[in-house]
């Protein structure tokens, strides 16, 4: 099987599973009590509203009418409107993406920096200091959540020292970024004092994560009949450790990461609601709260359709380090 | 002295010892062999008799918990013992160097030149996500690096580092390996018979059968050009009809590159088809050594003895060792009494066993036929034998062997094969 | 379910590894304050007391150094003033903004945690276990159809799915009777305990997928057993094989997975209950997002319910490492975290 087929393949089962999503997402209305229009129409719409949206969303046709109706509006980019929000629902979700990537991105790129050296020096140093003090942190990173450590990050650094913000965002990463690179770097430090606080807080869990798994990955792989015969070719030991341990341990460290990636996403929402950034996760508590159906089936929805697209990258990652998975 | 008599090695008191959560495990105790040039040198024994760590322990890469404690490994090269004369009067003899005795990166920058080694497992002794060609030319690249600048790559990464990983991992086309390297491994997968070497370079291990990939093994081994090829059981993970395969090959790229070969190996046909000297080991020790024929021929120590009374026919193709009656003992030291560890299984165990036993010259015919046993000095007398059960109590007397806790407790036996491995 | 052989197994870790020691250590003291609450709990959790409202803990008595100008007799006058906030033994973990006693609340909400967190799993268990061992079972379309709808449950990330059923559902909370006030032990305390009904059905469905892929894996190669294939020879049911040989067999990896889980259901009900989507308010994550609004005067109300939560965390993650070392399922990774 070649690489172009292997993703094709699993790009064909991501896009089964987006309809999945889609779905369920769809059903979820059938599954709340009260009728749907309850939900979809505000709190306090007159019966005369009611009907209207009743009539305007045709949820007197079919069931399956509807379901298609559904479908075709989204291959159109159509997520419906919210007649709480008075927007369109794409618009809103949209609008609030980026952001959540931005978080994301970022904490996904302090895990992998800090975590990976320190899994690989922790095996290295097997029973030494550096050994214990990353494994402890790892206990404790993926025993923590991560609301209360954003919490008692802004108590020592917000509140004690002042150093970053709590709340909101700033500018983006985009502008933060030419701005560096046109040399302002005011405006890119007082991004990094928006983002610093958020990006720790979601990062922490999966760098304590990925130091774990590193961390066993590596001492499984060094302990390994090719690793010594590496050895006894006459390789160095940093090729050894880099070139043959560490690409292998790489792989189910992937592996896991594409298990987790739910994990990573859920964790956004809460960092958000923490920090109060202004990306997907404020927007699904705030429309959970706010009854704004229509904008929390369009979140849902984009959130399974992020989580089956980096999945397609994490796969392609997967398959560049083991070519056992597509060399057949 | 002929030429071809010389010593390439000689192994002095060699110890190693693994400190285990279940006390000291005395893997490898007090052994000594040499090797000379061009011939092939076998070591002979059951599992967990210490072979396997008796040749990691020459290329030290014996590996935690594990620990050469003591002994001596002299290697000939003129050369070494020129540049370290003066810094190490104690680590040179003649033109020999005592490896253990040289700094840690010029020991381990003779893993190539020096010492290679192949090894029981080949399925899972390369590297799964990385291409047999890839895996050869590294060994080759490492030895041209190592010829272009001496000096720092007995110590260094060769420029190879976390960066770099991360630099060629991002940026595909860059890697370590150069194109004349690539050339030569695969003329060496053409010189150990793979048909078709420039597309099977380009394959992964999981698509290599296991004959093959023992001899891509061989390939990479031969990459450094060694003056010693140490194999590890090479043929017992491999089917009978290709083990015979891979011996021939062993045995005329001995004779084509004019290398000594170390044969470890528990299959005594093996050793009576390659090899011209060998040495028996038990439980840590060797018991017995000398030329093909004094050991074979004329056994003195019973366990060879024993271990010889199975094979009818020694050109018989598969004979395996005797099961002999009795268990191999945990080699655990606080369990190690001083007497001669083969006592709870010898037959001809007497009262003079009980006490440590030294090497002794075996017969008068051979030199070099030596054996660690009471009976090369004297007869066997009944009237001195060992009661019946003597070391089935376990009531300390420097005794009680291994019986107590082999067979009964599986971790016991695990820990024991573990360290053979 | 456990051969000798792994218990000799989970001995022998337990007898070498310290961190399977103080993972014990933590379970049981975890366990024994939820159970035993209105005992080791000094003060009703949920007794207000605004004169006492924002002590801290022992140890962390405040002295504020004010300085007012006052205008004396036409001249102004500065006025140093030192008021101390003395911590008491009375509350030896403070208070929060209302006056309740710290130390209770965390006791108590060690009961919620728990309950959630192993109701949540068997539920989680139930399904996946069930739905895995069929999939692994019967292979073919009823294996791809099941993987398939699981690969759907992992793309909503189980927190945000939790949030919405929560949101949708309400919160549905049961009280149930407190033994030991019904006994009349322990008067003073409340009589009775909420559980959230609704969280632990939530936090039960959108964690069983874990349990499927895990319970599916051992099926698969279970059902190739000789033990699966002469029972099927003799005309068992398929319900019958994985009932009574399927299941038992595949029981260790699952029993490692189900005390993961619990850590994992302990943090999800945690979250939860900060964003304010539980039926409960003694739990400590709702302690936490109460706290957020005095960080600045009173630290503790956020600080003591997450080393609560931290504690018991790390009490259950390292149990699940000791059993995973001892009994050496293949799982690693499976599972989600928050
Ligand atoms: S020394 Fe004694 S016990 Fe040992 S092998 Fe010789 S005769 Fe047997």
């Amino acid at each position: 099987m070649s690489l172009a087929r292997f993703l094709l393949k699993r790009g064909l089962q991501g896009v089964f599973v987006v309809w999945g999503v889609v779905t369920v997402v769809f059903l979820l209305r059938f599954i709340t009590p009260g009728d749907p229009i309850s939900v979809i129409a505000p709190l306090d719409a007159s019966p005369a509203t009611r009907q209207a949206i009743a009539a305007e969303l045709g949820l007197n046709r079919p069931l399956y009418v509807q379901y298609l109706d559904y479908l075709v509006g989204l291959l159109q980019g159509d997520m419906g409107y919210s007649y709480i929000s008075n927007t369109s629902a794409s618009a809103r979700v949209f609008a609030r993406l980026p952001a959540t990537l931005e978080l994301a991105v970022a904490a996904t790129l302090v895990a992998v920096v800090l975590s990976i050296p320190l899994g690989v020096l922790s095996a290295t140093n097997r029973n030494e200091p550096v050994d214990y003090g990353a494994t402890t942190f790892s206990l404790v990173g993926i025993s923590t959540p991560n609301f209360w450590l954003g919490i008692m990050l802004v108590l020592l650094f917000a509140v004690e020292f002042g150093v970053f913000k709590t709340s909101g965002r700033g500018i983006t990463s985009a502008r933060a970024l030419s701005a560096l690179a046109t040399g302002n770097l005011d405006v890119f430090v007082s991004w990094l004092t928006y983002i610093t606080l958020p990006a720790i807080t979601l990062g922490t869990y999966f760098t304590a994560l990925i130091t774990r798994l590193t961390r066993s990955g590596m001492l499984d792989e060094l302990g390994s009949a090719y690793v010594r015969a590496t050895r006894a070719k006459g390789l160095p030991e940093t090729l050894v450790r880099y070139r043959h341990a560490l690409r292998n341990t790489l792989i189910p460290v992937v592996t896991v990461l594409g298990l987790q990636l739910g994990t990573l996403i859920g964790g956004a929402v809460i960092t958000e609601a923490v920090f109060a950034w202004p990306g997907l996760g404020t927007l699904v508590i705030n429309s959970i709260t706010g009854r704004d159906w229509v904008v929390l089936q369009g979140s849902l929805i984009v959130i399974g359709v992020g989580f089956v697209l980096i999945n397609l990258v994490v796969d392609a990652l997967y398959a560049y380090l083991d070519p056992r998975v597509v060399s057949d | 002295m002929s030429d071809s008599q010389r010593d390439v090695l000689r192994v002095r008191d060699l110890s190693t010892r693994f400190f285990t959560e279940e006390g000291q495990v005395n893997a490898v105790e007090g052994v000594s062999f040499d090797v000379r040039d061009g011939e092939v040198y076998g070591i002979v024994g059951e599992s967990g008799s210490g072979k396997s760590v008796t040749a990691l322990s020459v290329i030290d890469l014996v590996a935690s918990p594990g620990k050469i404690t003591s002994g001596e490994v002299w290697y000939r090269n003129p050369d070494l013992a020129e540049e370290f004369r003066a810094e190490r009067p104690d680590a040179v003899r003649d033109e020999f160097v005592d490896l253990r005795r040289l700094p840690k990166g010029v020991r381990r920058s003779l893993r190539g030149p020096g010492f290679s080694t192949v090894f029981q497992d080949p399925m899972s002794s390369l590297n799964p996500s990385l291409t047999v060609g890839e895996q050869i030319a590294e060994a080759v690249e490492v030895q041209r690096r190592a010829r272009a600048n001496p000096r720092s790559t007995r110590s260094r990464t060769q420029g190879y580092g976390l960066g770099k990983f991360l630099v060629d991992s991002l940026v595909p086309g860059r890697d370590y390996t150069g194109e004349e390297s690539h050339e030569r491994a695969i003329e060496l997968l053409d010189q150990v018979g793979i048909p078709d070497p420039a597309q099977r370079a380009q394959e992964y291990p999981h698509q290599f059968s296991g004959g093959m990939l023992q001899r891509a093994m061989i390939a990479q081994a031969l990459a450094g050009e060694p003056d010693v090829l140490i194999a590890d059981e090479p043929t017992t993970a491999l089917d009978v009809t290709i083990q015979a395969q891979i011996l021939n090959l062993l045995r005329d790229l001995q004779q084509e590159e004019d290398m000594s070969v170390v044969l470890i190996t528990h299959d005594l046909g093996v050793i009576a088809r390659m090899c011209s000297r060998v040495g028996v080991m038990y439980a840590g020790q060797m018991v017995e050594r000398g030329s093909l024929s004094d050991v074979f021929d004329d056994p003195v120590h019973p366990y060879t003895q024993g271990l010889l009374g199975s094979i009818p026919d020694l050109e018989n193709p598969a004979p395996r060792l005797q099961p002999i009656e009795g268990n191999v003992p945990s080699l655990l030291d606080s369990e190690m009494g001083g007497r001669c560890y083969f006592a709870d299984r010898c037959p001809k165990a007497m009262e003079s066993c009980l006490h440590p036993i030294e090497m002794h010259d075996a017969d008068a015919g051979s030199d070099e036929h030596e054996a660690r046993c009471v009976l090369t000095e004297t007869d066997y007398r009944p009237e001195e034998a060992l009661p019946e059960g003597y070391f089935d109590g376990g009531d300390g007397d420097g005794g009680g062997g291994g019986r107590e806790t082999d067979g009964s407790d599986p971790e016991a036996r695990e820990e024991e094969v573990r360290a053979d491995d | 379910m456990l051969s000798p052989r792994s218990l000799r197994n989970l001995k022998r870790e337990l007898s070498r590894s310290a961190l399977a020691k103080t993972g014990i250590a933590l379970v049981v003291l975890v366990v024994g304050v939820a159970a035993l609450a209105p005992l080791v709990a000094p003060h009703d959790p949920t007794a207000q007391n605004l004169d006492d409202a924002q002590l801290p803990p022992l140890g962390f008595s405040e002295t504020e150094n004010s300085t007012t100008t006052e205008v004396v007799d036409g001249e102004v006058q500065i006025v140093n003033e030192t008021t101390t906030i003395n911590a008491t033994a009375e509350h030896p973990l403070g208070t929060d903004s209302l006056g309740r006693d710290m130390l209770s609340r965390v006791v108590y909400g060690a009961r919620t945690s728990l309950l959630v967190g192993v109701l949540g799993t068997f539920i989680a268990g139930g399904i996946g276990v069930t739905v895995g061992l069929v999939a692994g079972y019967y292979r073919g379309r009823v294996d791809d159809a099941l993987m398939r709808s699981a690969d759907v449950m992992l793309a909503f990330p189980s927190l945000v799915l939790a949030i919405a059923l929560v949101g949708l559902w309400g919160r549905a909370a049961y009280r149930i009777p407190d033994p030991f006030v019904l006994l009349g032990i322990t008067p003073d305390m409340p009589a009775s305990f909420v559980l959230p009904g609704t969280v632990v059905v939530v936090v039960g469905l959108v964690n069983w997928v874990w349990f499927a892929r895990v319970a599916r894996g051992e099926a698969l190669s279970i059902r190739e057993q000789e033990y699966v294939k002469a029972a099927r020879a003799v005309g068992a049911s398929d319900a019958r094989i994985i009932a009574r040989h399927v299941l038992p067999n595949a029981l260790t990896p699952i029993l490692v997975l189900g005390t993961i889980q619990i850590a994992a259901i302990v943090l999800l009900e945690s979250a939860l209950s900060f964003l304010g989507f539980s039926g409960t308010t003694l739990s400590w994550g709702f302690d936490i997002a109460q706290g957020r609004d005095y960080l600045a005067s009173a630290w503790w109300i956020s600080t003591i319910p997450g080393v609560a939560i931290v504690l018991a965390v790390i009490g259950i993650n390292l149990v699940g490492d000791w059993l995973r070392d001892a009994l050496d399922p293949d799982i690693e990774g499976e599972g989600g975290g928050v």
